[in-house]
């Protein structure tokens, strides 16, 4: 096999990958994160030999997503395990500075930030990261009582974070959106895309080793046995502010027509998941159901956003096509593995008065580069507006809104201009980790520093 | 490199806009052949004067400065967002590299494509952050050009006869303020 461009396919390594940093999420899922601590470091790698036995790779006959444990390491759980200071130094930047002190650049300020954060979140206690995946109940709680396992009779290891995610029963996002569309195909992974207009992402924007969109290997961790078939993992808990959402939105709508036509332009898509770009009038079910046409479309055609806003969420997190003719933005060198899921339960529908119960969007990341995936798309195209010509303006749904913000509506004959908006999402943690392959798992489990 | 992250600055900013500076030494013999390479980037469709059509649409100006006798040569812009985050884009996408690559063929350190980690080892080699940096105007290069299609329609509305009678409701009022010259 060879690519448009010449070069061969490349071979990705699925025996020895992670499932959970190259593929989404199962959907409908149940889940549960846990964090460790390691406070004895021979514990700590007998914890890493129980856990290599039963992380699942991507080639494993499991992986279509039935049920999945994926282990990732914080700077200082690698640290807590022994690896080589000159090991460390080769991790990316960010990675060893962790998320907390990214706080500031990541907008992560205010009632966002690290000090109102849950504990212990964004603290130097959080080393390693277990997230267990399943798209049944049964499943998830055989293969949690296996993570649990892995930890038992260690006193030096400590479970000091457990947090449950499921899907609801609306299979939708707390703000009532079907959500996990628009994933990337990855080279050599094995998925196809359900974009026909992205090529798939050549394999080193996603797994460390591999060549990357620029023709080069991504910066990787030496020794390649512990960089090599790894990658980088965000993940942040996101309190939604689902009754001030609704209540937003109503006190600008005359009707439940209007409100859902006012959220859809936010979110740049319907609730259903049917994309504004193919069908900007009306909700489509049938559209938003439909993998092979819910993520078949550009924003090419819509230059001024009449269709979906430009400023609207999803074309944030994604222009496709609308930035191609700007000469200085390639829009794929920022594409990631989105593993979202959701937690707490659903607020009642049709209530609006907060009812103080904690409900969210667990928002895991995936990808070979930390700072021109995730950080640019948080910072240049959530929580700014230069990129679409609105500096004052970010994202209306996830954007900080530190200060009240405003999101333009475009449409004929006047464009619409949403005032006030508070924050609707608010940051309460999370951490930048390493999922290594299981070949570097077993390496970390055989360290003898 | 800014101590936090290891990283380069992206320059000083004013408001959406941070300005970028990149210094070369010029190949020995090579002012003149840089100089003919120039003019005829100047000659080119969209760096013409008046076509206001450069191929990045986020950088407000720029300009190529030869001096010290054609030995040094100096690439000074204004672009909306800050540069660093875009390093990576400028490299893969458009025409920017291959159109930078004629130029950069003629100084010293530029060991050519495809090597794009080297690419942006050589430009951010040559970047220089101002000392001071002042813009008389706010506002990205898609807001001045909205601005400037506003501001035309405007003028074709105050060419229509009865523009003072169409502006004559309330809400026109800060219209009809600008009308007047």
């Amino acid at each position: 096999m060879t690519r448009v461009d010449g070069t061969p396919d490349v071979a990705l390594e699925l025996e020895d990958i992670q499932a959970g940093a190259l593929y989404e999420r199962p959907s409908p899922y149940v889940g549960t994160y846990l964090l460790l601590r390691i406070v004895d470091r021979t514990d700590g790698r007998e914890l890493v030999r129980r856990l290599h036995r039963i992380a699942n790779p991507a080639g494993g006959a499991d992986s279509a997503g039935a049920t999945s444990l994926t282990v990732a390491f914080t700077y200082r759980g690698l640290e807590a395990l022994g690896v080589p200071q000159e090991s460390l130094d080769t991790f990316a930047p960010e990675f060893r500075q962790g998320m907390a002190a990214r706080a500031e650049i990541l907008g992560d300020t205010g009632e966002s930030a690290p000090d109102r954060w849950e504990e212990p979140l964004g603290t130097d206690a959080v080393h390693v990261a277990i997230a267990v995946l399943s798209s049944d109940e049964e499943q998830l709680a055989a293969v949690a009582e296996k993570a649990r396992a892995a930890q038992t009779e260690l006193p030096g290891i400590e479970l000091i974070w457990k947090q449950d995610c499921y899907q609801l029963a609306t299979g939708r996002t707390s703000f009532g959106f079907k959500d996990g569309i628009g994933q990337p195909a990855v080279e050599g992974s094995g998925r196809p895309a359900t974009d026909a207009r992205e090529r798939p992402l050549r394999a080193g924007e996603i797994i460390l080793g591999y060549p990357d969109e620029t023709g080069e290997l991504p910066p990787m961790p030496s020794p390649d046995v512990l960089g090599r078939n790894g990658t980088y993992i965000v993940f942040r808990k996101l309190h939604t502010r689902v009754a001030a959402y609704r209540s937003y939105l109503r006190a600008r709508a005359a009707t439940r027509a209007e409100e859902d036509l006012l959220g859809a332009k936010m979110v740049g898509r319907w609730q259903s998941g049917a994309p504004l770009a193919v069908s900007p009038d009306a909700d489509d079910p049938e559209l938003g159901g439909d993998p092979r046409r819910n993520n078949d479309f550009g924003f090419g055609d819509d230059p001024r956003g009449f269709k979906c806003p430009v400023g609207a969420h999803a074309r944030r997190a994604n222009p496709r096509d609308a930035l191609d003719d700007e000469g200085s933005v390639d829009v794929r060198l920022h594409r990631m593995i989105r593993r979202g899921t959701s937690y707490g339960p659903m607020l009642p529908d049709g209530v609006t008065e907060d009812d103080g119960v904690d409900r969210g969007i667990v928002f895991v990341f995936a990808g070979a580069h930390l700072r021109r995936q995730f950080e640019f798309v948080k910072t240049q195209w959530l929580n700014d507006g230069i990129f679409i010509g609105a500096p004052l303006e970010s994202d209306p749904l996830v954007g900080p809104h530190h200060e009240p913000g405003s999101f333009t509506i475009p449409q004929r004959p006047i464009r619409r201009k949403l005032q006030d908006l508070p924050p609707f999402v608010t940051t309460r943690g999370g951490e930048y980790c390493f999922a290594p392959s299981l070949s570097a798992l077993r390496w970390l489990a055989e360290l003898d520093t | 490199m800014t101590e936090d992250t290891g990283t380069p600055t992206p320059g000083l900013e004013v408001g959406p806009t941070s300005e970028f500076s990149l210094f070369f030494r010029v190949l020995d013999g090579q002012g003149p052949s840089l100089r003919a390479a120039l003019l005829e980037l100047q000659g080119t469709p969209g760096y013409r004067p008046g076509d206001y059509g450069m191929a990045i649409k986020t950088i407000h100006e720029a300009r190529f400065v030869l001096f010290d006798d054609d030995t040094r040569l100096a690439f000074i812009t204004s672009f909306d967002g800050p540069w660093d985050a875009y390093m990576e884009d400028f490299f893969t996408s458009g025409p920017t590299l291959a159109l930078f690559d004629v130029i950069f063929g003629h100084v010293e350190g530029y060991d050519g494509l495809p090597d794009l980690a080297a690419v942006r080892a050589f430009v951010l080699g040559a970047e220089q952050t101002a000392a001071a940096y002042a813009r008389n105007y706010p506002g990205t290069v898609k807001e001045i050009r909205k601005a400037q299609r506003v501001n035309a329609a405007f003028q074709q509305v105050l060419d229509h006869p009865q523009a003072a009678e169409a502006l004559g409701h309330p809400a026109m009022q800060p219209l009809l303020d600008e009308a007047a010259d």
